[in-house]
């Protein structure tokens, strides 16, 4: 077993012992009186349990993440430059003395070497890759002498941060266990500290989400910054060609693919926005309840169907439909030579739109019974017939809204990815015609990181750029759009 | 029966213009309006009181059908206006609703300027038969609200940025531009301020010259402020019928005497 699981076990097996210890403790000193104690026993051992436990196990979190990092830079340094072959980078070479260093590790666990011959191990005398190809870690090519002793540094470094770590976190369980043991007195307010633990806790998860959002953030600038060292910033924004090339030389312009996203979407919303709507309009002015009860839920049944799903439909079905109306030539429908495979602009706009019809009409249905009724009465009162009213008062005033829930399709559209793989196609280009296959941002980061990829070259990093561009158009129209629906709503508060 | 004998006594002098015969109201099981008859004038306002949720704005919106929008809502009885009985097969409630205008307890401007907003009716009725025809319709309708002077300058602002009071006579200025026979009232004056309510009163009574008006109200002095007849509602029976002096001054039925002076309600 690791250090590491050693080492949480013992703090939970302490802790646990901190809970009975210090309730136990409050009574004895209370004289077996628990009305003199200022909180209830639980508390005194809660409290202790957690003085045992969260400062060790913070301490363990932050070193876990922290060492491997400051091993690498140590080590980093003292890889010389020559050992970096042409076209590579030293990533690549650390990556295998992370190997080397692993698969020495495996050497000794499994037994075959013990920790003191593996010290001693040299490339001239001992065959590095077949000995660890016998434990099953794969080494990409020979081991070079500098990369071994790199390895050999890399694991007394490791060995020497766990050790610290143990130095460090077991004595401070032991401080925590022992000061709030001691503190377990009738006068101590165990039940406020356990009041203040818990909202850290919540507090905690309320910001992991947020603290979340900005890891991702980050971790796609510096993959993308990455990539703009690698890669002209003018060409990815302002080339007019996608073609990533593996050996290197790529064009790697987002505007094809931006045309190819931004035109399915518009086909999509041109499917969903007119029949969402309408649908919404249905439910929430023309429907009787029990039509209502019935269709709605329904409705939100299918806003829940995976997107994969939606893509297989594409693929197997709309697809092919569309190809025997505009292709085939005289065995078509049409008779029409236009389209010549299932994966089309048009079959993942019109899948896509299938999809987004639920999302809107939901959000719709609810803009539109934000709508007071006195306005409705108002209209009908005058006179006007029902589409009447809903064409001159009801929709009107629900415009910003449904523009907000336009907005928020819009932006689920750019994002979607799974109906894209399977119904528009890969091919990049700027063409009008929607019975074209066509790919999107979505689809191109999932190939530039799928198969054999290495983080190191610009059509794999490509993807990061992609992404954080994508982010920040579906971040921008979300904003836009809550603005605009928040604003509206305020109007009838 | 002492309430049909109180209603004859008074009929004939005047044109009636809605006649109501043994109104039933339910909502689902709830049974809201029982056996309500009623004979209203033309040209005169008549003042429905009564406790709240007596029924009374209930039996307003059969008038104009209204009632009609609301699912679980069903009318039986007969209503007749003008002789015609609004609740047969043929009559479409949009027309009668052109022909019986209403008027809310919350002043409802539509979200448009204060022009379209009184324009609205003529347009959807085609009351128009072109924009100066439409302008004089408007600034006529507005005379009639009472409200011309102080919007004329800012027709095209929306209806919604004016004060209560001012939102209410628009309504009423809307209501009143398609035209109606009876402009029907439900407690319009309830969201408003006291000078703004006595604008509206007095508007009320410059509307009777050309309507039959019906107004629901809370407040007795309102009742008696505004109205020739008055119509006491209680439990969902209408208990009194009369001239609204008689009422407030010599009431005949024991519950129209306890509220009236406040007893119950
Ligand atoms: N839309 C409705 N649905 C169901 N019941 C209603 C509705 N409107 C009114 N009622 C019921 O009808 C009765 C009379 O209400 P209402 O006519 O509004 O009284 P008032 O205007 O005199 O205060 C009440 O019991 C009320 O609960
Ligand atoms: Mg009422």
């Amino acid at each position: 077993m690791s250090t590491t699981s050693l080492l949480v076990i013992a703090i939970l097996i302490l802790a646990t012992l901190g809970y009975f210890l210090a309730s136990k403790r409050a009574i004895s000193t209370a004289g077996g009186d628990r009305r003199k104690l200022h909180s209830l026993p639980v508390y005194y051992g809660s409290n202790a349990a957690m003085f045992t436990a969260i400062p060790a196990l913070g301490v363990l979190l932050i070193w876990l993440l922290a060492q491997p990092m400051l091993v690498e830079r140590n080590i980093l340094s003292t890889i010389p430059d020559k050992l970096i072959p042409e076209g590579s980078s030293i990533g690549l070479v650390m990556s295998d003395v992370r190997r080397v260093a692993d698969g020495l590790e495996v050497v000794v666990n499994t037994g075959t070497l013990s920790q003191n011959e593996t010290l001693k191990l040299d490339t001239e005398q001992t065959d590095i890759r077949a000995l660890l190809a016998g434990v099953g870690a794969a080494v990409g090519s020979d081991v070079q002498p500098e990369v071994l002793e790199a390895a050999q540094n890399y694991r007394a470094q490791t060995k020497m941060g766990q050790l610290w770590m143990v130095l460090i976190i077991v004595p401070l369980a032991l401080i925590g266990f022992a000061l709030s043991v001691l503190a377990a007195k009738p006068t101590f307010r165990a039940r406020n500290t356990v009041e203040r633990g818990i909202l850290a806790l919540l507090v905690l998860a309320a910001s992991l989400a947020i603290l979340t959002t900005i890891g991702i953030v980050f971790s796609m600038l510096f993959e993308s910054i990455n990539f703009f060292k690698l890669h002209p910033w003018t060409d990815f924004f302002f080339g007019g060609s996608w073609a990533p090339n593996f050996r290197g030389d790529s064009d790697l312009s987002i505007l094809p693919l931006l045309w190819g996203t931004i035109y399915i979407s518009i086909i999509a919303l041109i499917v969903a926005v007119p029949v969402g709507l309408f649908a919404a309009i249905y439910l929430s002015e023309y429907a009787s309840p029990r039509v209502r009860a019935f269709a709605k839920p329904l409705l939100e049944i299918l806003a829940g169907i995976p997107t994969i799903v939606y893509g297989l439909f594409a693929l197997l079905t709309v697809g092919p439909a569309l190809v025997r109306v505009f292709g085939r030539g005289e065995e078509g429908l049409l008779g029409l030579e236009w389209m010549s495979g299932a994966t089309a602009v048009l079959t993942a706009g019109l899948v896509m739109g299938i999809m987004l019809i639920p999302f809107v009409s939901s959000l719709s249905d609810d803009i539109i019974n934000a709508v007071p009724q006195s306005l409705r009465d108002g209209s009908l009162g005058l006179g006007a017939t029902p589409s009447e009213t809903i064409r001159q008062v009801v929709l009107p005033a629900a415009l910003p809204g449904i523009v907000g829930a336009v907005l928020l399709a819009a932006s689920r559209a750019i994002g979607e990815t799974m109906i894209v793989v399977l119904g528009a196609g890969a091919i990049a280009k700027f063409s009008a015609n929607p019975l074209e296959a066509m790919t999107t941002i979505t689809t191109r980061i999932v190939s530039q990181l799928t198969g054999d990829t290495d983080f190191a070259s610009p059509e794999t990093l490509v993807a990061f750029a992609l992404g954080l561009t994508l982010f920040v158009l579906t971040l921008g129209l979300n904003v836009i759009a809550l603005y605009i629906v928040r604003k509206y709503r305020e109007q009838y508060d | 029966m002492n309430d049909k004998n109180i209603m004859e006594s008074h009929m004939g002098t005047t044109a009636i213009k809605i006649s109501a015969r043994d109104v039933q109201v339910y909502y689902g099981d709830n049974h809201a309006i029982k056996d309500v008859s009623i004979d209203i004038e033309d040209k005169t306002v008549t003042a429905f009181i009564g406790p709240s949720g007596c029924g009374k704005s209930t039996f307003l919106r059969c008038l104009n059908r209204m009632n009609d929008t609301i699912d679980i809502c069903k009318v039986t009885g007969s209503i007749r206006i003008d002789d015609e009985d609004i609740y047969d097969r043929r009559v479409d409630p949009v027309q009668l609703r052109a022909k019986v205008g209403m008027v809310f307890q919350k002043p409802n401007p539509f979200p448009k300027s204060i022009y379209d907003n009184v324009a609205y009716g003529p347009r959807i009725h085609g009351l128009a038969q072109n924009k100066a025809d439409l302008d004089e319709i408007v600034e006529r309708a507005l005379r009639r609200g009472a409200i011309w002077n102080e919007v004329k300058d800012r027709l095209q602002s929306p209806g919604t940025g004016l004060s209560g009071g001012q939102q209410q006579r628009l309504c009423i200025a809307r209501a009143v531009a398609t035209e109606p026979e009876v402009l029907l009232m439900d407690e319009p004056c309830s969201a408003l301020d006291p000078i703004a309510t006595a604008q509206v009163e007095e508007l009320i009574d410059e509307l009777r010259q050309s309507f039959s008006v019906v107004i629901v109200t809370h407040s007795m002095q309102q009742a008696a402020r505004v109205s020739q007849k008055t119509a006491f509602f209680h439990l969902g029976n209408m208990v009194e019928y009369g001239e609204t002096g008689q009422i407030f001054t010599t009431p005949q039925d024991p519950r129209t005497e306890s509220y009236i002076t406040g007893r119950i309600g």
